[in-house]
């Protein structure tokens, strides 16, 4: 099927059915006026026959006399009004008598076989009349009470007002319904939109969640819309149960693999020698790629969109109690700064893991001072995280190195080198980037472009 | 000195000890949770080593209950878990350091030297306003006993306002104390922190005095020392 639009199909539809309805009740209706119209005129044709028919006589001559009928039109030439009185003779009629407003024309015969003609028995048909006008016309045959032969009398009349009548007629009728439609027509969008309102609503919850203001659908749904709305957040659930399982699954593993590591370490750092020499570099190899592999994959389990919120301030708050406690002997003191309602777009422990590293990085590097602060970013949806040290910082041409998966660029500092390289990997994941360059107190800054979630 | 080192790997047991004892510590071992909270609670030691992943209690509710009890050894978390949500999530159980596996031995002995030797550090009296607590000592401050976890600065702007408690101290002055090279010499910072500080210990202790500066002062009800 199509895809097109739901309201658009819902419109259509009803726009069409009222359409076909609308028009079939117009050509209705203009039918029924014209049919009860004709039928009223045709009713004082008949009159006219009858009193022509009622009032002839019959002379000793045996012909027939017209009674004087008193209607000015029918004296008056060409007045739209007329009576003929004939007698069937052979195929056609031969006229006996006219009305004075026939002149010296006569009425068209009728379009019929004077054969059908009974007596007794009035027939209509239209005719044209001595201008060309159009006329409607009753036929009444009759046996006059002296004479054999049938009668025919004949009454006609112009038709042009009946006619302008039905067309007035139809046109009101038409711009009714049309007006009628147009209003249905709305009636139908309004009632679209009211009833699928909860449609959107959910679409609107749904972009929600993906831009981080909601964890899941919240509202309470009509009973059509409440089963999709329970599914959907049954696969919002579903997914974090996903993510945290690969978590769990992974910190297992990590905490598996780097137990035997220590031991293997430790091992060999007892027993001094060849051997030693070799397990010490292989256990360290093995214990580099253990972790970046093991982040990487938490990195890859972070479900997209998944819609977390992850205020900034508490973070940089929470890194920096705890760096400043792990580097006390350095008095390291962090100065940290970012909007109480700042939030990063994602999962709290990514954005520990961003934070931590670089923040850990700046005050290994540091001779006491760290700065570390967050501020929304004019383009949308973002900000930028800075996080600057006094340290002897790094030249330009040596900047891409840390970036590397396990550059250490000083050997002798502790950890593993593989800080700068996660944080520009998850950087990246979420759709941000990593920028190094010389900060003013000295060292190195740097600056991270991450997304943000809206209030 | 005496050390309480909880693993539950018996080869890294065996290793650390040897190595600790070699180092000329008493060392005591707990393989799991439940041994070493009771350890832990009824022995003096001078420092522990404690692992995270542990049989029957684990390590970070065993650290958490030692500090509700009161037990101040310092603790050295080590354990696999190398991401910074579970480094925070130590510390904020009320860990002193974190060394994650695999590591040198080398290091290990280093870090808890170090800890040894803050913790022995010179004794200084604690600084007291109403149920306000500053431990110098420790550099750990607590409102009516329970502890409020400091950033340097905030801790820095609290110790001056407490070393001089009752008085009006203007921000350029505490600016000056705040940070001690000349760096960052905006006066509009102190409100930051003086608001950050407000929220962790109460927001009345610290009154503002409009034009001149802050002062600090104990809750009514409350006796100054």
């Amino acid at each position: 099927m199509k895809a097109g639009s739901l309201v658009g199909r819902l419109i259509w539809l009803a726009a069409g059915w009222s359409l076909i309805a609308l028009l079939v009740t117009g050509l209705a209706l203009s039918a029924f006026f014209r049919q009860a119209a004709i039928s009223r005129f045709d009713q004082g044709l008949t009159d006219v026959a009858d009193a022509l028919y009622a009032g002839s006589t019959i002379d000793p001559g045996g012909r027939v006399l017209a009674p004087a009928l008193t209607d000015a039109r029918a004296l008056r030439a060409y007045s739209g009004k007329y009576w003929q009185i004939a007698e069937p003779a052979g195929k056609g009629l031969k006229t006996i008598q006219t009305s004075r407003s026939l002149w010296d024309s006569e009425l068209s015969p009728p379009p019929f076989a004077v054969a059908d003609l009974r007596p007794g028995k009035t027939v209509f048909y239209d005719a044209k009349g001595p201008v060309d006008e159009p006329l409607r016309a009753a036929a009444l045959t009759a046996q006059l009470p002296g004479r054999k032969a049938p009668v025919v009398f004949i009454a006609a009349e112009d038709r042009t007002p009946v006619d302008r009548d039905a067309r007035r007629f139809a046109a009101t009728t038409a711009t009714a319904l049309v007006l009628l439609g147009v209003g249905l027509v709305l009636a139908v969008v309004l009632q679209v939109r009211i009833g699928l309102a909860p449609l959107f609503a959910m679409v609107r919850e749904v972009v929600e969640v993906r831009k981080g203001k909601a964890q899941r659908l919240g509202r309470a749904y009509p009973k059509e819309l409440a089963p999709l709305a329970g599914e959907l957040n049954a696969l919002l659930d579903h997914n974090q149960e996903v993510v945290e399982r690969q978590r769990t699954h992974v910190g297992n593993l990590a905490h598996a693999l780097k137990t035997p590591v220590s031991v293997m370490l430790s091992e060999a750092e007892r027993h001094p020698g060849v051997l030693a020499e070799v397990v010490t570099s292989q256990a360290e190899a093995m214990r580099d790629h253990v972790e970046h592999h093991l982040r990487r994959a938490r990195a890859a389990a972070r479900s997209q969109g998944a819609g977390e919120r992850t205020p900034v301030a508490d973070v940089l708050e929470e890194l920096t109690l705890t760096l400043e406690r792990i580097f006390r002997d350095k008095n390291i003191v962090i100065d940290w700064r970012a909007p109480d309602d700042l939030a990063f777009l994602g999962e709290r422990q990514d954005f520990l893991e961003i934070a931590g590293n670089v923040m850990e990085n700046a005050c290994k590097w540091s001779k006491g001072r760290v700065r570390a602060w967050a501020e929304p970013l004019e383009a949308a949806g973002r900000f930028k995280l800075t996080v600057e040290d006094d340290g002897p910082g790094l030249p330009p041409d040596r900047r891409d190195e840390v970036l590397k998966r396990g550059t250490r660029l000083d050997e002798a500092a502790p950890g593993s080198g593989l800080g700068l390289s996660i944080v520009d990997e998850l950087a990246r994941a979420y759709g941000g980037s990593l920028a190094l360059s010389s900060s003013a107190l000295g060292g190195l800054m740097i600056e991270i472009v991450l997304p943000r979630a809206e209030l | 000195m005496r050390i309480l080192l909880v693993e539950d790997d018996p080869d890294l047991s065996r290793q650390l000890k040897q190595a600790l004892t070699d180092a000329g510590y008493a060392v005591d071992h707990a393989p799991d949770g439940e041994e070493a909270q009771f350890l832990g609670d009824t022995e003096p030691y001078d420092a522990v080593v404690l692992d995270l992943g542990l049989p029957k209690i684990d390590g970070a509710s065993v650290l958490e209950k030692w500090r509700r009890d009161g037990v101040l050894t310092p603790v050295l978390i080590l354990t696999a878990r190398a991401a910074w949500s579970e480094k925070v999530a130590g510390f904020d159980a009320g860990a002193d350091d974190y060394l994650t596996k695999p590591f040198h031995t080398e290091e290990l002995l280093a870090r808890l030297r170090a800890l040894v030797r803050r913790a022995a550090g010179h004794a200084a009296p604690a600084l007291v306003c109403g149920g306000l607590r500053l431990d110098p000592r420790a550099a750990r401050a607590s409102v009516d006993g329970e502890p409020v976890r400091l950033t340097s600065l905030e801790y820095r702007l609290l110790h001056y306002l407490m070393m001089h408690q009752g008085r009006v101290i203007s921000r350029t002055e505490l600016v000056e104390h705040l940070y001690d090279q000349d760096f960052d010499r905006d006066s509009n910072t102190i409100e930051v922190f003086i608001g950050r500080v407000r929220r962790k210990v109460g927001p009345d202790r610290i009154e503002t005095v409009r034009g001149l500066g802050y002062r600090l002062h104990p809750l009514e009800g409350e006796t100054a020392k």
